[in-house]
C-alpha cells in the first residue's frame, strides 16, 4: 500500500465498574489521546466511533448522546453500530481517499449502565422464532460449545485452561477488569450457567471508552516517533438462524483470509508475533486459532496445552487477558488492537513479551456463536 | 479527493403501511430489485452497508445480523452505519468511502425501517437522555416546533406568511407524490385543510408532519473502472458534507443552523458550487416537518436567512422554479426514517441520470440529497452530477 495510514496514539478506560459520569469518561479519552499527540480538537479530521443502541445505558441514537463530549463539535464524522473494529477500518478508509489527515476513533461502552449482556443480546433474535427460546449469546455458544467438545473431543479441561492462562496474563494489565489467579479446578468448580458453559468460562461485563488517533503516513511519521501501521483488514459475516449455520465452520477463516492476503501474510503462525483474540466464551478461543490459521481443525486444544499461545510461547495469545479478563461488549475489538498497538510499541508495562512484537493480530466477534467476524493486522 | 465514485442503481420500496411483508422481506424486496435492475450477480458485490434507526424502533438490535441471508451478505465483509435520522446519508457516504478508498469496486448500501411495528415517538422520545431532555422534549414534533419558533422569531417573519409558506409546501409535496411510484401519503389538499388541521405542537400542524413509514433503499455503487465495465447509467458522487453538534438541545442556535451550513458548504466546496441556486437543478431536501424544509434552504444557501417564505410563495422551489426542491414530494411524504436519506440519495441519483420518471425535472444535471439525524443535530449533504 503506496498510502499508509498508521495508528499514532491511544488512550482507555480500565474495565472495572467506574462511578464517573458517562460523558466525562468519553471526554477524558478524547483529551488524553489528543493530548498524547499534541494535537488541538480543531486540527482533528474526522471521528467515527462505535456503540450500540442496546448496549449503551437506555439512550438510543448513540452517537448523538456523546458526539461533542467525543471531540466531534461541528466535525464531520459517522458511528458503527454494534463492533469497534467496523469504526476502526472506516476511519482508515476515509484516511485512504484523502478526505482527512487524521481520524479519530473512539469506542463507548459503559457496561454498568447496562442490563446484563444476555438480556441484550437476547434482542439480537427475530421475535417469532429464536425470541421465544430464549436464545441469547450464552445459550449460543453453549450448543456450539457441545458441538466442538463432541466433534473434536476438546475436554473442559482444555477450555478451563484458557481461562487460566487469560486471567494470569490480566493480572499485569491495569486495564483488565477481572484480576483473580484461578486453577483449572477453579473454573471446574464453578457455576453452570448454560450446560456445558461454566460461570469462569464466560466474560465478564465491562466498562471500555477507548479513544485512537489515525493519521496519514507523512503526519503520523511527524504525531509521533513510533507509528504503527495498518496492514491488513477483513470481516465476514454468516447466516442469521443458528439451524442453517455449521457452528463449527464459521466464517472467521473468510474474514482471517481477506486480512492475511492485504497484508501479505502467508504463514500466520510464524509472520504473527502476538494475537489478541476475543474469546467472550473461553472454548471459543481454541476454535479461532484453529479458523485463525495457528493450528489445523480440532487442534486448538492441542495447542494450547503446548505452550504455544502462553506469553512467550511461539504465537502468544492474549496477553492482554482477553475478553475473559474484560469485556466492554462493543468496544473490546478495538481494546484487542490497542492492546497489539502496545506490544509493537513496547509500551505494554508488566505483559509486554521478551521478544520482540513487529506485527499484531486482532480480532472481534460478535452475534451468536460468531456470526460475525473482523480482523485487523498492524505492524511495525 | 479519493477515487471517482458512480452510484449506479438503485431501488426503493413502496413505502407505507407494509403490513403485508416481515421486515427481513421488506429489505429482501428493495434488494432484489436493485440487482434485478442492474443486472449485477449478488456474488460480485464486495462488501456490504447495513442500517437502520435504533433497535427500540422495531425491537431488534444490530439488525445486520437479522437481514444477513437478505442483504445478500453471507460471506461478506459488511459494515453497520447508523447515525440516528442521518443515517441514510450517512449509509450512502460509507458506500462512497468504501470505494473512494480503493478498498472496493462494488458496495451494496441498503437503509430500511419498518416504524409500524413499534411506537417511533417513544423510541425517538429514548434518544433524550433520562435526567434533563427526556420529560419535557417528547419526540420529534417538540424539537421542530421550538426550531421553528426560534427561526421566526429571530429573523421577525409575521407567523401568517410563515403558515402561509408552509401550506404550500404542504399542498405542492403531497400532490408530488402522486408522480412517485414509492411514495406512502399521496393526498390532494386545500390551503384550508392545511391551515385548519389539527394542531400536533404549535405552529406544527397534521400535513405538517411525515408519516410513519415501512420502506427500505437499495443502492449499489461502484469505482469508475467498474462502471464503465457495467456500462450502467451514473450518477457521480461530487461532493460531500457531514457535520454535527451539541447534544444538549438548548446549548446551540438551530435558526442560523452551523451544522447545515457547514455540511452543505463542504459538499458545495468539494464539488465547486459557488451558488447553489442558480447551479444546482434539483434537491431532495430532508423536510419531516414542512418549517424546517423553509429553514433548509436558508441554511444551504439557496437564498439568504429570512427570505425562504417570500420564495417559497413565489414558486422558486416547486417543480417549475428555478430550484425545484423534493419533486418526490420528499420525507413530508414517505418517511422509513433508516432509509430515508438514502431515498433522498436514490431520488437525486434518478434525477441525474433521467430515470426519475413522473417527477423527472427536465434535464437536471447535478443535484443535491440531504438528511438530518440526532436532536435536531446531525446534518448530511450529497451532491450527484450527470458528469464525473
Amino acid at each position: 500500500m503506496t498510502n499508509r495510514v498508521g495508528i499514532v496514539e491511544v488512550a482507555m478506560t480500565p474495565g472495572v465498574e467506574s462511578k464517573d459520569y458517562f460523558l466525562d469518561q468519553v471526554f477524558r479519552v478524547t483529551k488524553e489521546v489528543l493530548d498524547k499527540a499534541g494535537l488541538k480538537r480543531d486540527d482533528l479530521g474526522t471521528v467515527i466511533s462505535a456503540s450500540s443502541d442496546v448496549f449503551h445505558g437506555g439512550v438510543s441514537c448513540a452517537s448523538s448522546y456523546y458526539w461533542d463530549a467525543g471531540g466531534a463539535f461541528l466535525k464531520n464524522g459517522s458511528r458503527q453500530d454494534g463492533e469497534s473494529l467496523f469504526a476502526f477500518i472506516y476511519a482508515v478508509m476515509r484516511i485512504l481517499t484523502g478526505h482527512f489527515d487524521t481520524a479519530l476513533v473512539l469506542g463507548v461502552c459503559k457496561g454498568s449502565e447496562n442490563p446484563d449482556d444476555d438480556m441484550l443480546t437476547h434482542f439480537f433474535t427475530d421475535p417469532f422464532y429464536q425470541r421465544q427460546v430464549g436464545l441469547n449469546e450464552t445459550v449460543a455458544a453453549a450448543l456450539q460449545k457441545r458441538e466442538y467438545m463432541d466433534s473434536y473431543g476438546i475436554s473442559d479441561e482444555q477450555c478451563a485452561g484458557v481461562v487460566v492462562k487469560n486471567l494470569e496474563n490480566a493480572l499485569g494489565n491495569p486495564y483488565a477488569h477481572v484480576k483473580k489467579k484461578v486453577t483449572v479446578d477453579d473454573v471446574l468448580a464453578s457455576q453452570v450457567v448454560m450446560d456445558p458453559l461454566k460461570a469462569m468460562e464466560c466474560a465478564p461485563k465491562s466498562e471500555g471508552m477507548i479513544a485512537m488517533l489515525l493519521a496519514k503516513e507523512d503526519l503520523a511519521k511527524k504525531l509521533t516517533d513510533k507509528p504503527v501501521w495498518f496492514e491488513g483488514y477483513g470481516s465476514s459475516i454468516d447466516k442469521f438462524y443458528l439451524g442453517d449455520r455449521d457452528l463449527l465452520e464459521g466464517q472467521l477463516p473468510n474474514a482471517a483470509k481477506r486480512a492475511y492476503d492485504a497484508a501479505g501474510i502467508k504463514d500466520p503462525k510464524k509472520e504473527i508475533d502476538v494475537a489478541e483474540i476475543c474469546e467472550p466464551y473461553a472454548f471459543q478461543e481454541l476454535l479461532w486459532y484453529e479458523d485463525l490459521g495457528f493450528c489445523d481443525r480440532g487442534e486448538g486444544g492441542k495447542l494450547l496445552d503446548s505452550g504455544a499461545t502462553a506469553r512467550n510461547g511461539e504465537i502468544p495469545v492474549n496477553p492482554s487477558g482477553g475478553v475473559l479478563a474484560s469485556n466492554p461488549y462493543v468496544t473490546r475489538g478495538l481494546y484487542r488492537l490497542a492492546e497489539g498497538f502496545l506490544q509493537i510499541r513496547g509500551q505494554a508495562g508488566e505483559r509486554q513479551l521478551d521478544s520482540k512484537v513487529n506485527k499484531a493480530l486482532a480480532h472481534s466477534t460478535h452475534g451468536f456463536a460468531g456470526q460475525c467476524h473482523a480482523v485487523a493486522i498492524i505492524g511495525s | 479527493m479519493g477515487r471517482p465514485v458512480a452510484i449506479i442503481g438503485s431501488a426503493q420500496t413502496n413505502h407505507g403501511k407494509r403490513f403485508d411483508v416481515t421486515y427481513p422481506e421488506l429489505v429482501k424486496e428493495a434488494v432484489d430489485a436493485v440487482f434485478e435492475k442492474t443486472g449485477i450477480s449478488p456474488d460480485d458485490i464486495e462488501g456490504v452497508v447495513s442500517g437502520t434507526m435504533p433497535s427500540m424502533m422495531e425491537g431488534v438490535a444490530l439488525t445486520h445480523f437479522y437481514f444477513a441471508e437478505v442483504l445478500r451478505s453471507v460471506g461478506k465483509p459488511i459494515l453497520k452505519t447508523e447515525t440516528c435520522g442521518s443515517t441514510g446519508i450517512s449509509l450512502a457516504f460509507t458506500g462512497y468511502y468504501w470505494v473512494a478508498s480503493g478498498m472496493a469496486d462494488l458496495i451494496l448500501v441498503v437503509g430500511s425501517e419498518k416504524m409500524n411495528e413499534g411506537d417511533s415517538q417513544a423510541t425517538m422520545t429514548t434518544v433524550l437522555e433520562p435526567f434533563y431532555q427526556r420529560s419535557f422534549i417528547a419526540g420529534a414534533p417538540g424539537v421542530f416546533s421550538m426550531q421553528s419558533q426560534e427561526w421566526s422569531v429571530k429573523f421577525g417573519i409575521p407567523e401568517e406568511k410563515v403558515r402561509a409558506a408552509a401550506t404550500r409546501l404542504s399542498v405542492d409535496h403531497h400532490n408530488d407524490a402522486f408522480d412517485n411510484p414509492h411514495a406512502h401519503i399521496k393526498k390532494r389538499l386545500t390551503e384550508e385543510e392545511v391551515n385548519t388541521a389539527r394542531i400536533i405542537t404549535y405552529p406544527v400542524r397534521l400535513w405538517d408532519v411525515c408519516p410513519n413509514s415501512d420502506g427500505a433503499c437499495a443502492m449499489i455503487f461502484a469505482s469508475e473502472a467498474m462502471a464503465k465495465k457495467l456500462g450502467l447509467k451514473a450518477a457521480w458522487v461530487k461532493g460531500i458534507g457531514y457535520s454535527g453538534e451539541e447534544y444538549w438541545f438548548g446549548d446551540s442556535e438551530k435558526a442560523i443552523w452551523q451544522c447545515a451550513i457547514d455540511a452543505s458548504r463542504q459538499a458545495y466546496d468539494m464539488a465547486g458550487i459557488k451558488n447553489p441556486r442558480k447551479e444546482l437543478d434539483v434537491a431532495e431536501v430532508y423536510n419531516p416537518f414542512t418549517f424546517q424544509e423553509l429553514l433548509y434552504y436558508e441554511c444551504f444557501g439557496f437564498c439568504d436567512f429570512g427570505e425562504a417564505c417570500d420564495l417559497t410563495l413565489k414558486g422558486t422551489f416547486s417543480r417549475e422554479g428555478e430550484l425545484p426542491c423534493d419533486p418526490s414530494g420528499g420525507t413530508l411524504c414517505s418517511n422509513p426514517i433508516g432509509a430515508t436519506g438514502l431515498n433522498r440519495a436514490a431520488e437525486a441519483a434518478l434525477q441525474v441520470t433521467g430515470q426519475a420518471g413522473d417527477h423527472q425535472i427536465p434535464g437536471a444535471k447535478l443535484s443535491l440529497a440531504h438528511a438530518m439525524g440526532g436532536v435536531d443535530q446531525f446534518n448530511g449533504v450529497m451532491i450527484l452530477g450527470s458528469e464525473k
